[in-house]
C-alpha cells in the first residue's frame, strides 16, 4: 500500500518548502524536499559596487542576516588582500554570536517547541494533530518559556545592535572587523545582556530540550541520515587565543579530516537551472533560473564535497569539535542546538574579555584596478556559509553563494545522492498520513532556512541508496 | 476620535513615550470594553521573513501582547503551530470574518508566480500572487510591511530575476498603509496596527505612510548634523562625524530613527558610524546605491 503525503507549506521555518514523501506499509521509502521561492541574488549583485554586498547580502535572510554580512566581508578581504586587525576580528565575531544566541534561542521556542507541546489557547497555536504528551503542569511551564523567550531573544538581538547599529540586517560588520569601538560602555553592556541570556540558556532553555526528548525518546532514533558531517570551521584559530570552537573538520566513513575547500562542486541535475555544466566549482558558473525544466524538483541547489552530501550545523559542529557524542538524529540536532548555545556565550564572554577600548579597526578601503576574486567561507547559525566573488572594473562581476540550507536541503543529484533532508526522513515511520508529525519534527531539527528556494512534483528515476556512514 | 492624538512629529516626549502612549490607551479601551480584538492575516511573500523576525523585537507593544491582547493572529507562516494543507485551510477560513492584511515581501509574477509558491490548495500550488490578490481584495485594511511589499524592495532590484513588484502592483484598487524599511522597525508596524485596532486608519502623507513615523527627514534630526553644518566629514566607516560624503541618504529618507532608533533604542546605523542606505526610502536599494562611497564629493570620470 503505497501513498504520497504532501506538507505545503512546512510552517515555523524561515521561507518556503514543501516536502513530498511516499509511504509505503507505514514507512518512507522515498523523499523530496522542494525550495518553493527564487530572487536570484547572484545576478542581482553583478554590476554593483564590491562594498554593497555586506548590506546588500544579508537580505537573503532575516533571520542570519549578520552571518551573510560575515561571509560577505570575509570574501572582500580576501579579494582586496586586507588581513583585519584582530581586535576587528573579535568584534565582528562578537556580533556573530548575538545571531547564535537569538537564532538558536527563537528557532527551539518558536519553530520547534509547537511540534511538541501545545502552548496555551490561541488561534495562532491550533495544531491538527493529536501526539502531545508533556503533562500539563510542564506543558504550562514551557508555554510561560515560549514568551519568555521573546524577551531573551529580543536582548541578543540588543546586544547586535549595540556594535552593529540594528538588527536585522545589521551596518557594523564590514571589511576589517566592524565600525563599531569597544568602550566601557559597551563591554559592560553586553556583558550584562549576555550574563542574561546565558542565565535563561542555563536554567531554561537546556533543561526544556531535555524535557522535550523525556517524552519523545523514539526521535533519538529518528531522521539520522547519512552521518557526513562538515564545518567550515567556527571561532577558530584566532592568533593569541587558537581555536575557541571547532577547525575546519569533515567526518565521512573514511573517518575525520580536515575540510578543503577545492572538494567543493555544485549539481543543478535535479534543480531549476540551467547552465553550460552540470556540475561546476564554486566560482566558475552561475547557472540562470530555468522554473519550467521538467526534470527538476526544487530552487535549491545541490552542492557536494568529494562529491559527497554533507550535513552542517550545531551537531555536526558539536561532534567535530567532540562536545557531544551521543548520536545523529533528529532529537540530538535539536538538544545540539542548545547546548551550542550555552557554548557560544561561554566564547562571547571570553571574546568580550580580550577587547581594548577604542581600538578603530577602520581605514579607507581601495579597490583594484584590474581584477580581482575572493571567497569567504565561515560557520554560521546553521553551517558552512561560503560567499565568492569576483571583482573587474570596481564592480563585482561574479557572485555565488551557498548557503547551509543549501547543503541540508538540496535535492538529488546526478549520481543518485538525495539531499541531506531527504535522506533524513527515509525509513521513518509515519503512525497516521493525515497528520504527518514525523516529517516536520524530522525536517525541523535542521532549522531550514529556505532563503534560495523552490517546486512541482516530478516522478523521478528510482534513486539509489547508498549509506556513507 | 482619531489621528491626531499628540503624536505628530516632532515628538515631544522620550524614547518609547508614543508606543507606551498607544499601549495605555489599548489597555484602557480594552479595560472599557469596547476593544474588540481583530483578525490578523500575517502574510510572507517573496522577501527574506526578516519583516516578522524585527517584529519579534517589538518593545511597548511587544509580540506578546500583539497576539494575546491585540489581535487574533490567524495566519503566519512563521509562526502558526499548523503546517501544511491544515495551515492553507486556516488561510481560507480567516477570509469569512473581517480582517486586517500584513504583508510581507514582493509579489513575484514571473511565471504566473511560480518563483514563489506559499503553499497548496486543493492539489495545486498557491501562489504568493494568488494569494495576495485573493486576500488583498477581501482584507478591510492592507498594510505593506517592509520595502519588498512597499515597493519591490531589494526582492525586485536589478535585473530583478524573479519580476518582483510591490503589492500595490496587484491590487491597483486598494488603498495601502505603507511601512517601507529595511527591515520595518517593530515600532512602526506595532503603532500602525494599533492605531488601526483602536482608532482605525491613521493619518498618512500621499504616498500612504503613516505621519507618525514617516513624516521627517533623518537629516533634520540627526543627532551629528552640528558637523554638517560645519562641513566636518567623515572619510571612512567608523568616524563620529557627520557620514554625508561616505554616502550618508539621510537626506532624502523620512523616519524616525534619529530620535527612537532601533531594537528597543540601543542604537541605529549612523550611531554604528555608518551611513543610512535609506532602506525605507521608496526606490530601495538601486536608487539608494552606492550604499558606502569613498567619498562621495570626489570626481569620478567615467560614470
Amino acid at each position: 500500500m503505497s501513498k504520497r503525503i504532501v506538507v505545503n507549506p512546512l510552517t515555523r521555518i524561515s521561507g518556503f518548502m514543501e516536502v513530498d514523501v511516499k509511504v509505503e506499509n507505514g514507512q518512507v521509502v522515498d523523499a523530496q524536499t522542494k525550495g518553493n521561492m527564487f530572487r536570484g541574488f547572484e545576478q542581482m549583485l553583478m554590476g554593483r559596487s564590491p562594498f554593497d554586498a555586506v548590506y546588500f547580502t544579508q537580505r537573503i535572510c532575516g533571520i542570519c542576516s549578520a552571518a551573510h554580512s560575515m561571509a560577505s566581508s570575509l570574501a572582500l578581504e580576501d579579494a582586496l588582500n586586507i588581513e583585519p586587525m584582530e581586535q576587528g576580528r573579535y568584534l565582528r565575531d562578537i556580533i556573530h554570536c548575538c545571531e547564535f544566541l537569538q537564532n538558536h534561542i527563537r528557532h527551539f521556542y518558536q519553530y520547534t517547541l509547537p511540534d511538541f507541546v501545545k502552548i496555551e489557547q490561541n488561534p495562532l497555536f491550533q495544531a491538527d494533530h493529536t501526539d502531545f504528551r508533556v503533562p500539563a503542569a510542564a506543558t504550562a511551564q514551557l508555554s510561560r518559556h515560549y514568551f519568555e523567550s521573546l524577551t531573551i531573544s529580543r536582548r541578543c538581538h540588543e546586544m547586535l545592535a549595540i556594535l552593529g547599529g540594528k538588527a536585522p540586517h545589521n551596518h557594523g560588520v564590514f571589511v576589517g572587523g566592524v565600525t563599531t569601538k569597544a568602550t566601557a560602555e559597551v563591554v559592560a553592556g553586553l556583558s550584562s545582556i549576555l550574563t542574561e541570556v546565558t542565565a535563561f540558556i542555563e536554567e531554561k532553555m537546556v533543561p526544556d530540550v531535555y524535557e522535550i526528548a523525556r517524552y519523545y525518546p523514539e526521535y533519538y532514533r529518528l531522521g539520522g541520515g547519512y552521518g557526513n558531517l562538515m564545518t567550515y570551521g567556527a571561532f577558530d584559530r584566532y592568533r593569541e587565543l587558537g581555536t575557541l570552537y571547532v577547525d575546519p573538520l569533515v567526518w565521512t566513513r573514511d573517518g575525520k579530516e580536515p575540510f578543503d575547500e577545492r572538494k567543493i562542486t555544485e549539481n543543478i541535475d535535479r534543480a531549476w537551472y540551467r547552465g553550460a555544466k552540470n556540475t561546476y566549482e564554486p566560482d566558475e558558473e552561475m547557472p540562470e533560473p530555468d522554473r519550467k525544466k521538467a526534470s527538476a524538483y526544487s530552487f535549491v541547489k545541490a552542492p557536494r564535497y568529494d562529491g559527497l552530501p554533507m550535513e552542517v550545523g550545531p551537531l555536526a559542529r558539536l561532534i567535530l569539535s567532540g562536545d557531544y557524542t551521543n548520536g545523529v538524529s533528529a532529537m540530538d540536532r535539536t538538544i545540539a542546538r542548545a547546548i551550542e548555545a550555552l557554548k557560544i556565550a561561554g566564547i562571547m564572554k571570553t571574546l568580550l574579555g580580550e577587547l581594548i577600548p577604542d581600538t578603530d579597526v577602520q581605514a579607507e578601503y581601495t579597490l583594484p584596478e584590474t581584477t580581482a576574486q575572493g571567497r569567504g567561507l565561515t560557520d554560521t547559525t546553521r553551517g558552512g556559509l561560503g560567499h565568492w566573488l569576483k571583482l573587474k572594473d570596481r564592480k563585482l562581476s561574479f557572485y555565488q553563494i551557498i548557503t547551509p540550507s543549501t547543503w541540508d536541503f538540496s535535492p538529488a543529484d546526478d549520481r543518485g545522492f538525495r539531499g541531506v533532508g531527504e535522506e533524513a526522513l527515509m525509513g521513518t515511520p509515519v503512525q497516521n498520513p493525515d497528520e504527518p508529525v514525523e516529517i516536520g519534527r524530522i525536517l525541523r531539527s535542521f532549522d531550514p532556512c529556505m532563503s534560495c528556494a523552490t517546486h512541482v512534483s516530478v516522478s523521478g528515476k528510482p534513486v539509489k541508496t547508498i549509506r556513507v556512514f | 476620535m482619531r489621528g491626531n492624538q499628540g503624536i505628530l512629529p516632532p515628538e515631544p516626549m522620550t524614547n518609547d513615550a508614543v508606543a507606551e502612549r498607544l499601549v495605555r490607551a489599548a489597555r484602557r479601551s480594552k479595560d472599557m470594553g469596547r476593544f474588540q480584538k481583530q483578525n490578523l492575516v500575517y502574510l510572507e511573500l517573496n522577501g527574506c521573513s526578516g519583516n516578522i523576525i524585527s517584529l519579534l523585537n517589538g518593545r511597548n507593544p511587544d509580540f506578546a501582547y500583539m497576539v494575546n491582547d491585540m489581535v487574533n493572529l490567524r495566519y503566519s507562516n512563521s509562526l502558526m503551530a499548523a503546517e501544511g494543507a491544515q495551515a492553507t485551510e486556516k488561510l481560507f477560513e480567516a477570509m469569512n470574518e473581517p480582517f486586517i492584511l500584513a504583508v510581507e515581501g514582493a509579489v513575484s509574477l514571473r511565471d504566473e508566480g511560480m518563483y514563489n509558491v506559499i503553499g497548496m490548495h486543493n492539489g495545486s500550488p498557491l501562489t504568493g500572487l494568488e494569494a495576495a490578490r485573493m486576500l488583498g481584495e477581501k482584507a478591510d485594511t492592507i498594510l505593506a510591511v517592509g520595502a519588498c511589499a512597499t515597493h519591490g524592495g531589494v526582492s525586485a532590484a536589478r535585473p530583478n530575476p524573479s519580476e518582483s513588484v510591490g503589492l500595490q502592483s496587484v491590487l491597483p484598487d486598494r488603498e495601502l498603509i505603507k511601512l517601507p524599511g529595511c527591515p520595518v522597525n517593530p515600532r512602526w508596524f506595532l503603532g500602525t496596527l494599533a492605531h488601526i485596532v483602536l482608532y482605525g486608519k491613521p493619518d498618512t502623507d500621499s504616498l500612504g505612510r503613516p505621519l507618525m513615523f514617516y513624516s521627517t527627514l533623518i537629516h533634520d534630526r540627526c543627532p551629528r548634523r552640528p558637523f554638517f553644518d560645519r562641513g566636518i566629514f567623515a572619510e571612512k566607516l567608523g568616524d563620529p562625524t557627520c557620514l554625508f560624503k561616505l554616502g550618508c541618504r539621510g537626506p532624502v529618507t523620512r523616519t524616525d530613527c534619529p530620535t527612537k532608533e532601533w531594537n528597543s533604542g540601543v542604537n541605529w546605523p549612523i550611531g554604528a558610524n555608518t551611513p543610512c542606505i535609506g532602506c525605507a526610502q521608496f526606490g530601495f536599494p538601486d536608487a539608494m546605491e552606492p550604499f558606502i562611497s569613498y567619498d562621495t564629493t570626489r570626481v569620478v570620470e567615467d560614470e
